[in-house]
């Protein structure tokens, strides 16, 4: 059974978040690479959180299809927008992080192109906080509007 | 899980409801508004400052940062004015001050809300961090070492103005000012991208420090570009929980609270 979808301009929105997020993602990976300095397979032989949050594409690729056949909704994304959040707050910003920002700050000559750089992973980091809350925000109205719409129906077939 | 959701009888309701017809005061209250801020953040520190020497408190040369001193605790003064402002606009346009706070929402989901906020500003709390160690490393920011003040008025500071604050400064900006805006520009993103540096602007006059003789103007920069990615945060956030304050007050209360306390207890400064 395909799920409720949501109103047409939510949908544009919770597309318009998905893509930014991902152009973000891949901006971000793009940075690890110019730096090389936290880099794992497949581009060195060690498997680490580098590659690990590769694993974000064929998610976002599957999320999408789904969502266009109505087999996923906002709940999901609040899922994979609220995980990669806390992933990329804990690997960079977290008491325990393994790349804190001096490994992006320090390893850029001129110095402005780091800041540039964790510009880019703040503004990545909350992108994906700020697209959970929304999502999350969606989910539950949607959960909110089901019963609604459930006696609506039954009313209509009585 | 979320702190915005309307009652179900309103969940199919739009989610984003735009104020129905455009208030009497348009941008002009806007501009009477930050104007209001701005003019009160000046006035009342060259006010003490004054006082402090006239009252042979401190030297000449002195003043304005002794004033600086107690910016947690005139700040009070700015929040009222601005409150009063608020509400000569609300009574223009025949508004109440609830209607500002965006659709209603229950308090737990509100308490959610606040966690979910305060959870989004972790990268800003990072950036600004990152941002204090590169104007002055390890060293405790100015606005914040230099406030020097007898413990009645911290506990002032602590229970008050905070409280107050949240009353007030988002308020204006989200619940009065960005509306308006979005109203004349039509194009919301222009509206928010203003209001945010706006607001970070405003940052910069709050408390004025001297060094060396003269107005220090890198601490101004220091203090607008430090609260940029907060206030882009909370901005982004007002339109993701559609448009519902509550939930940005409690954070910033959290933080702003938390922060005074820090002060009044010694733990910073």
């Amino acid at each position: 059974m395909a799920l409720p979808t949501e109103e047409p301009k939510h949908r544009r929105i919770l597309y318009q978040l998905t893509w930014l997020a991902a152009a973000m993602s891949l901006g971000h990976h793009i940075d690890h690479l110019i730096r090389g300095n936290a880099v794992g397979w497949p581009v060195t032989s060690e498997v680490n959180a580098f590659t690990a949050s590769l694993v974000v594409y064929p998610i976002i690729a599957t999320g999408l299809l789904l969502y266009r056949a109505g087999r996923v909704g906002p709940g999901f994304w609040a899922l994979v927008s609220g995980g990669g959040a806390v992933f990329v707050s804990a690997v960079h910003f977290g008491p325990a992080a393994v790349e804190p920002p001096e490994l992006i700050l320090d390893h850029y000559d001129p110095p402005i192109l780091g800041w540039l750089a964790f510009t880019w992973l703040v503004t990545f980091a909350t992108v994906l906080a700020i697209t959970s809350l929304y999502e999350t925000r969606l989910w539950w109205q949607q959960r909110q509007a089901r019963p609604a719409t459930r006696s609506a129906d039954s009313e209509v077939t009585r | 899980m979320t702190a915005t959701t309307p009652p179900p009888a309103a969940a199919n309701q739009p989610v984003q409801p735009r104020p129905s017809g455009a208030p009497a005061s348009g941008v002009g209250g806007a501009l009477v508004l930050v104007g209001t801020r701005v003019a009160l953040w000046l006035g009342v520190q060259l006010l003490l400052a004054g006082v402090l020497v006239v009252g042979g408190a401190t030297p000449a040369g002195r003043a304005l940062n002794d004033a600086a001193g107690w910016w947690m605790v005139y700040g009070a003064l700015v929040d009222l004015g601005t409150l009063g402002v608020i509400g000569w606009l609300l009574r223009r346009d025949g508004r109440s001050y609830r209607h500002l706070l965006g659709p209603p929402a229950a308090g737990w989901q509100v308490a959610l809300g606040a966690l979910g906020v305060l959870a989004a500003t972790v990268p800003a709390v990072a950036f600004g961090a990152e941002i204090n160690k590169a104007f002055y490393g390890d060293a405790t920011p100015p606005m914040l070492a230099v406030i020097d003040v007898p413990p009645l008025a911290s506990i002032f500071s602590v229970l008050v103005v905070p409280l107050l604050a949240e009353l007030a400064e988002p308020v204006a900006y989200l619940g009065v000012i960005l509306p308006r805006l979005e109203r004349r520009l039509r194009r919301s993103w222009l509206a928010a991208a203003i209001v945010v540096a706006v607001w970070a602007g405003e940052h910069a006059f709050y408390p004025l420090l001297t060094s060396h003789g003269s107005l220090d103007l890198g601490f101004a920069a220091y203090r607008a570009v430090s609260v940029l990615p907060f206030l882009a945060t909370w901005t982004a956030l007002w339109y993701a929980l559609g448009r519902r304050l509550l939930p940005i007050m409690a954070a910033r209360w959290v933080f702003n609270g938390g922060t005074a306390v820090a002060l009044a207890l010694g733990l910073v400064g």
